[in-house]
């Protein structure tokens, strides 16, 4: 029947699932393909289209005279669009007086306020983050085998930090990633940076420099991902164990519908079969979970970065504060002590210098009962 | 990337700075880019994106312009709307202030529509139209997504949808969808197909159960709405007019309904509530407020809203507890550093 595989067609393009939430699950390689199909190579391509090329098809499709066609590029060029006079010069940073135009009254309010403030500073550090996005933007590599070919998908994927933090109830803190079609789920994986990966377990005040030696990233390797009812798991080392198990087991007994195993490292994105701006799971060290959203999925543009070898990338980090020695109130903490009679509270954080200078003599010797544990702060990564 | 204040904040005048533009424009009864670009430097239009914005602020509004601004270039809008949508875009692409510019996002799902815009401008013959969405896709300045806007699953800030102007909406064409031409063959076909039956099994065929000129009905049918939609059409303006007066008379009476009510809430609404144990103690009626004249609206700088019930109940059972909790990262701070470590409270902050 006609509407049959019309419905097949249909299942590759994506549409709301709920209204400007999220999409309908979809397969993301089939929707590349329908992309494809409907445009002409060069429409998607990175080189400039000459201009004689495109008014010539114009002219022969419509059946029009070259004069005309003069004719209606003057009309339909951009400086029609110009306001005042070229010679004019316009200081595009200032709301022009006596707007009419609903946007600019508003923006005059907040330039007259702005206007009132003795200091208006932007913090450096916003500054640097905002400078994050448009970092990689129109970078093409050396080697020309690096570049991202054309038609190609480009994914934006929100990484959310484990929601631990009690300041962080207002705020959704992620990290933006930004990945290829091409890539496989464990690039996804490594490209997360989590602080649960870099815990030190352990006690360490009898033997404080043997500390770096035991990173939680190299003990506990296992990781999945969760989407659409299959968990992904990361099975490349021998060490991995299938941490889905128990929740695929006590899924069974409940009623839900059944979950599919897979493993990440033969899963590439174009295998997946997702829904845009629906929350999925990713979890590794057994319990850091993080949510993971894919938001946009779209084709490759000239003014992406087209470098494979910067993909991962990473457009847009949370800061987080670090939280400093209690001492000298400068230098990061990284000791956590713990029945510290030299410490004024319990748990007190030391830098590496002053935990040193306090707990250990000059021979190395440890001063007076106390437990250290290495620690390691959320804003590690920023 | 998307941040949901910028949009929650610049929509509002945005939209209705659009509608003012394609209202314009709509006006004009025509598709022809030179009444368009009349209009938009008569608004000034180009100036949406002066005055500095804040950081990454010009790309997101840059961003929240065109996607706005795609809206009015699909269905359910009239064709002219949607010329005009397209003239909005184009426009809008070129005088963007963001570097480098920002890309319209056109949906998988859209771009049947799109087709089929394209092919009646070119049947219709509209050159400005079609060179103009040649002259964007050339350009590069479309990106092909999945969906039209960014998704976060916000979901628990109310997603505001598009709401469609309706002064701007395509005549309903519903009843042509119904009674298409080819569903007039179908049910052709049927009747005959069914005639046929009963000759070969009744002798008397006479006894008619279904009308014998159905499809030429329907049509008639259909003619005869269509028709009547485009006199209504033309009679929609001395509607108007009429529809006008009832509603001037209806905002006065509702002016003095006002009146009277703003007098009520101000007499009852200035009495604070006063917690249980502090009942002995009367509240004072603030009647600073001078007039009859004074209609009263809800204060914009609220300071102090009124506890809720977990601080209350907090308050009221936990006491006031560490009021000054034990900062101990500051503990060996001097005393002169830890004043300046604070933050200024400012005076008020910026309302929108």
């Amino acid at each position: 029947m006609a509407a049959g595989s019309s419905s097949n067609v249909n299942e590759n393009i994506p549409v709301f699932e709920y209204k400007d939430i999220n999409t309908k699950p979809f397969h993301v390689g089939s929707f590349r393909t329908a992309w494809l199909e409907k445009l002409k190579p060069i429409d998607y391509s990175y080189e400039d289209k000459y201009e004689e090329n495109e008014d010539a098809d114009f002219a022969k499709e419509m059946g029009i005279a070259p004069e005309t066609l003069d004719e209606l590029k003057a009309i339909c060029s951009v400086d029609t669009l110009r306001g005042q006079a070229e010679d004019e010069p316009l200081d595009t940073n200032v709301v022009p007086p006596d707007p009419t135009l609903q946007t600019l009254i508003q923006r005059k309010k907040k330039q007259d306020y702005k206007g009132t403030l003795r200091i208006d500073k932007i913090s450096r550090v916003d500054h640097y983050q905002d400078e994050l996005e448009s970092l990689a933007v129109g970078k093409r590599p050396e080697d020309p085998a690096d570049l991202v070919p054309e038609g190609e998908i480009i994914l934006s994927i929100n990484v959310l930090y484990p929601a631990v933090f009690e300041r962080f109830r207002y705020v959704r803190p992620h990290m933006t990633l930004q990945m290829l079609g091409s890539h496989s789920l464990v690039d996804l994986r490594d490209a997360i940076c989590c602080i649960s990966d870099l815990q030190v377990f352990g006690e360490f005040s009898n033997t404080p420099d043997m500390a770096p030696d035991f990173i939680s990233k190299d003990h506990f390797k296992s990781a999945f991902f969760y989407f659409e009812g299959v968990f992904y798991n990361d099975m490349r080392h021998p060490e991995c164990q299938d941490m889905s198990e128990t929740t695929i087991e006590w899924a069974k007994t409940r009623d839900f519908p059944t979950f599919h195993k897979a493993k990440m490292e033969d899963t590439r994105f174009y295998d997946l079969k997702v829904k845009v701006g629906y929350p999925y799971l990713f979890c590794h060290q057994g319990d850091c979970e993080h949510v993971v959203i894919i938001t946009d999925i779209r084709l490759a543009h000239k003014d992406d970065c087209l470098d494979r070898k910067l993909y991962p990338l990473l457009t847009h980090k949370h800061r987080v504060m670090t939280r400093k020695c209690a001492v000298c109130h400068v230098y990061i903490g990284r000791w956590l002590t713990t029945n510290d009679p030299f410490a004024p509270n319990d748990p007190c954080l030391f830098c590496e210098r002053c935990f040193r200078m306090l707990h250990y003599d000059e021979k190395g010797n440890k001063l007076g009962q106390f437990l250290a544990y290495p620690y390691v702060d959320p804003g590690a990564f920023n | 990337m998307p941040n949901g204040k910028a949009k929650d904040r610049f929509l509002k005048p945005l939209v209705a700075d659009y509608e003012e533009l394609l209202g314009r424009f709509q006006q004009t009864e025509s598709v022809r880019f030179e009444e368009f670009t009349a209009i938009w430097r008569n608004m000034g239009f180009s100036s949406v994106f002066y005055g500095s914005l804040a950081g990454n602020e010009m790309r997101e509004f840059c961003h929240l312009t065109l996607t706005m601004a795609f809206n009015y270039f699909l269905p359910p809008y009239s064709f002219q709307i949607r010329v005009g949508g397209l003239y909005l875009l184009y426009g809008l692409y070129h005088t963007q202030l963001a570097s480098p510019k920002e890309k319209i996002r056109i949906a998988l799902k859209d771009w049947e529509q799109i087709q089929k815009f394209y092919q009646d401008s070119v049947n219709s013959q509209h050159y400005d139209a079609v060179y103009i969405i040649r002259k964007l896709i050339a350009e590069n300045a479309v990106l092909y997504t999945a969906m039209p806007q960014m998704l976060t699953f916000r979901v628990k800030k109310k997603p505001q949808h598009h709401k469609v102007c309706e002064e701007f909406r395509d005549r309903p064409e519903r009843v042509k969808d119904l009674i298409s031409t080819d569903m007039l063959q179908e049910v052709a076909n049927i009747q005959g197909h069914h005639e046929r039956l009963k000759a070969s099994v009744l002798e008397r065929s006479s006894i008619a159960v279904t009308q014998q000129d159905l499809p030429a009905r329907l049509h008639s049918c259909v003619l005869e709405f269509l028709h009547w939609q485009d006199r209504h059409e033309n009679h929609g303006d001395a509607d108007h007019l009429v529809y006008a007066e009832e509603k001037a008379q209806q905002v006065e009476s509702s002016n003095r309904a006002q009146l009277l009510a703003s007098i009520k809430t101000k007499s009852y609404g200035c009495l604070a509530e006063a917690s249980k144990s502090r009942r002995h103690r009367q509240v004072e009626m603030d009647t600073s407020i001078s007039g009859t004249g004074y209609i009263k609206e809800a204060p914009k700088y609220h300071k102090s809203r009124a506890p809720s019930l977990k601080a209350r109940t907090n308050k009221n059972l936990c006491g006031e507890g560490d009021e000054q909790k034990i900062q101990y990262w500051l503990l060996s701070a001097a005393e002169e550093d830890k004043t300046a470590l604070k933050r200024q409270k400012r005076k008020h902050s910026f309302r929108w």
